[in-house]
């Protein structure tokens, strides 16, 4: 987290780049997604110009799966220095849009993409931090951050994947960045106050290397120093799981933990199906209890 | 006391003698990487626990912890002595158990000089608790304990809870003995009708009154045999358990503070009023303009999870009931396969697969012709391309006379939805921290883990 002010050796930055051709802005125009992997080539690239120990992962999220844009698996590409640029940087920009091109032609063409599937790049770069932390040659300090730069928005059904992830990332102490292009992102937001990262909406696309470099490309120990946005409230009421809808007061299952608004509907409900359809989304629990007839107390239903 | 004898069911001079130097071996290089891998791999298997079936647990726990503080805590066959690396394990215990069950409750007693002393109530709150196991550092040891008393006043407290809350009783019993006022039996049994799962870790040998207790209560009964395993024993019971009875479900109201008291004023750019939080009222702290504010009687809190003072509502936030989820919808464990070349690398960490990620290596006596006599390093330049795992059995048994060859096979994890391949680490990582299988979140049809409809 945050709060150890003192400098690391090196540090480890996987960026997670949102690539589903579902984002409102690649639909309204499709040449800004090559503006948006420009702007994040330059800033990984700027970020391995830091220390010469800084390392990089990119994973590209596309609605059908996730995968890894630098480094590739098996034998890097070769390179050679064209204009006298770094042969790294030359390697990371070829790489990514290498993969990038793989990446979007083996998606199904049948399939209407769905939404994009963040926890489980999450889930990766997590992996990856923590092979990173195993192979480093002791003595060596690093400190780890994952930046997400997405423009959908985020959806309840991902929320045990989105929590599982911010829960261990906060464990491991890797800081969590959201860069968002377009909506507002809750649960993202969450997941950067839960880790000690910071959240970012950015205000307009044109300006996205800026924003990247300014508020994203210091590192933890530095951050503390400049004066950089979020610090906004968090919004951490819990949604019902009948309607979504955040609550302030809410009824909660004592067996499966799911949140209820407790309305005349549900009251019925449970008479109805003989079950608290609370429960519904965890069965995995229920399964062997058999019908629960006399499950929910009717005590302090009143709305 | 008797400190041999920790481990009742096989005495150390029943056993053969140990040659545990024998098991570690250098490699042609005279390197032990490889076994220290292999060892580390031993343990992550042990480590992930086999699976339950789908049981009920207690998610909302009220754990009453009973420590010994007599006599026998002094002993010092772990070190310093047992009482103060029980202190220092329990600091660690507390803390684990609120981040594995952030809406449960806990309370300590303390067994001393016959009697059962509450040390701290029942509640949520984790500094209290872990405050009043450091202030016991200095405590003098003395006298028997009394097991009965103890579990008369877990009855006691435990008993008027509500319906839907899962009872628990932890006791460290050090002592081999237990001073009572009455018949112990009626204390059992009332406590199994009660529905309170009783579990004993103890710190010297087997007792078998402790032993009938966990039994009849269905709870858990461990002896320690070092410090590490004390530690083990210990954290286990940080997991919800199963739930000792039919516990009725019930609805919780639960307030989740929205914490902008911004939004009730209609200047957003005041700065809100200064107040006192509630939960350090008397410590005269806490004084701020941040806070949570309870939805039903807006008074403040600093940190959640809590119960308001004032209304009694509990107080908690979405990621709190999220952190137990992991508990409810669990990973499905990944099955070892042996590579025959399905993956080069990890698909979690990329990591390609080596010669560290071997199965145990097995002996072949002078393998026929086709064989080559080279060692098989590097599994995805195996010069075995034709071994099936029908082979592989057959390689195992000591058919050839002669000669000896070492094989192994690379063992790779492969989940059983996405059907990816992982390297050990990553699969220890998701199945003890992460609960999340990098593939299958990352899959449009299978990141739901809800199971089927029908």
């Amino acid at each position: 987290m945050a709060d150890d002010n003192t400098p690391t050796d090196c540090s480890l930055l996987v960026v997670v780049v949102d690539t589903n051709p579902n984002q409102r802005y690649i639909i309204e125009d499709p040449k800004v997604l090559t503006n948006c992997l420009d702007a994040v080539i330059a800033f990984s690239n700027s970020h391995l110009m830091q220390k010469a120990k800084n390392q990089l992962a990119v994973i590209g999220c596309h609605f059908h799966k996730s995968e890894y844009l630098y480094p590739s698996p098996g034998k890097p590409l070769d390179v050679r220095q064209i204009d006298g640029q770094y042969e790294l940087f030359t390697l990371v920009e070829k790489t990514i849009k290498m993969r990038l091109v793989n990446l979007i032609k083996s998606q199904p063409q049948e399939d209407k993409p769905g939404e994009s599937l963040l926890a489980g790049a999450l889930a990766m770069a997590l992996c990856y931090i923590s092979r990173v932390r195993r192979q480093l040659s002791p003595g060596l300090t690093m400190s780890s951050r994952i930046l997400i730069v997405t423009g959908s928005s985020d959806t309840a059904a991902q929320y045990i994947n989105y929590m599982n992830v911010f829960f261990t990332a906060q464990k491991q102490q890797v800081l969590i960045d959201v860069c968002s292009l377009d909506k507002h992102l809750s649960l993202l937001q969450q997941g950067c106050d839960i880790t000690g990262g910071l959240y970012l909406k950015v205000p307009s696309l044109e300006g996205l290397l800026q924003y990247l470099l300014w508020v994203f490309l210091p590192e933890a120990s530095e951050r503390s120093k400049l004066v950089l946005p979020g610090g906004g409230r968090v919004d951490y009421r819990a949604a019902c799981f009948c309607h979504r809808e955040p609550l302030s007061i809410g009824y909660v299952c004592s067996l499966c933990l799911s949140v209820a608004v407790v309305t005349r509907s549900h009251e019925e409900s449970t008479r109805d199906h003989g079950y608290c359809f609370v429960a519904e989304t965890s069965s995995t629990v229920f399964k062997i209890g058999g019908p629960l007839a006399t499950k929910p107390k009717k005590k302090k239903m009143k709305i | 006391m008797a400190d041999d004898e920790v481990d009742p069911k096989e005495y150390r001079w029943e056993t053969g003698y140990e040659k545990t130097w024998e098991a570690i071996k250098e490699d042609e290089a005279g390197l032990v990487e490889g076994l220290v891998a292999e060892f580390a791999q031993k343990a992550a298997r042990k480590a992930a626990a086999p699976r339950r079936g789908p049981v009920r647990l207690g998610m909302m726990r009220h754990l009453l912890l009973a420590i010994d503080c007599s006599e026998a805590m002094n002993c010092q066959d772990i070190k310093p002595t047992r009482f103060l690396c029980t202190l220092k394990l329990l600091e660690r215990f507390i803390e684990e158990f609120f981040d594995q069950n952030p809406l449960s409750q806990l309370g300590l007693v303390l067994l001393k000089n016959k009697r059962a002393e509450k040390l701290t109530d029942m509640c949520g709150n984790v500094r209290k608790h872990i405050k009043a196991v450091q202030g016991l550092t200095n405590m003098n040891l003395t006298g028997e304990p009394s097991l009965q008393n103890a579990l008369e006043y877990a009855g006691r407290v435990l008993k008027p809870l509500p319906g839907h809350a899962s009872r628990e009783l932890l006791v460290l019993f050090a002592s081999l003995t237990t001073c009572d006022p009455g018949d112990i039996n009626t204390n059992i049994q009332a406590l199994k009708t009660d529905g309170i799962r009783c579990s004993v870790i103890g710190l010297a040998a087997e007792v078998r009154i402790c032993k009938k207790l966990c039994q009849d209560t269905g709870g858990e009964y461990g002896v320690i045999l070092d410090d590490v395993h004390y530690r083990s024993l210990l954290l286990e019971c940080t997991a919800p358990p199963p739930r000792a009875r039919a516990l009725d479900a019930g609805l919780i109201k639960m307030g989740f503070p929205h914490c902008a008291p911004l939004s009730a004023q209609p200047d957003n750019n005041a700065d809100p009023p200064i107040t006192q939080c509630m939960c350090h009222l008397e410590e005269g702290e806490g004084v701020g303009t941040e806070g949570h504010l309870c939805p039903q009687c807006r008074t403040k809190y600093c940190s959640l999870p809590a119960q308001c003072r004032t209304c009694g509502l509990t107080l908690a936030s979405a990621p709190h009931l999220a952190r137990s989820y992991h508990h409810l919808f669990p990973v499905d464990p990944y099955e070892e396969v042996p590579n025959e070349g399905q993956a080069q690398y990890c698909f979690g960490c990329l990591r390609l697969f080596n010669d560290l990620d071997k199965e145990p290596p097995f002996l072949c006596h002078q393998p026929p012709d086709p064989f080559p006599h080279q060692m098989c390093n590097v599994i995805h330049e195996c010069p075995f391309p034709f071994i099936s795992k029908h082979q592989q059995m057959f390689l195992r048994s000591d058919f050839w006379p002669g000669g000896v060859v070492f094989l192994h096979f690379i063992r790779l994890h492969r989940c059983g939805r996405c059907r990816e391949h992982y390297c050990w680490q990553c699969a220890g990582l998701v199945s003890s921290t992460l609960h999340v299988c990098p593939g299958c979140a990352a899959r449009p049809h299978l990141y739901q883990r809800l199971p089927d409809t029908s």
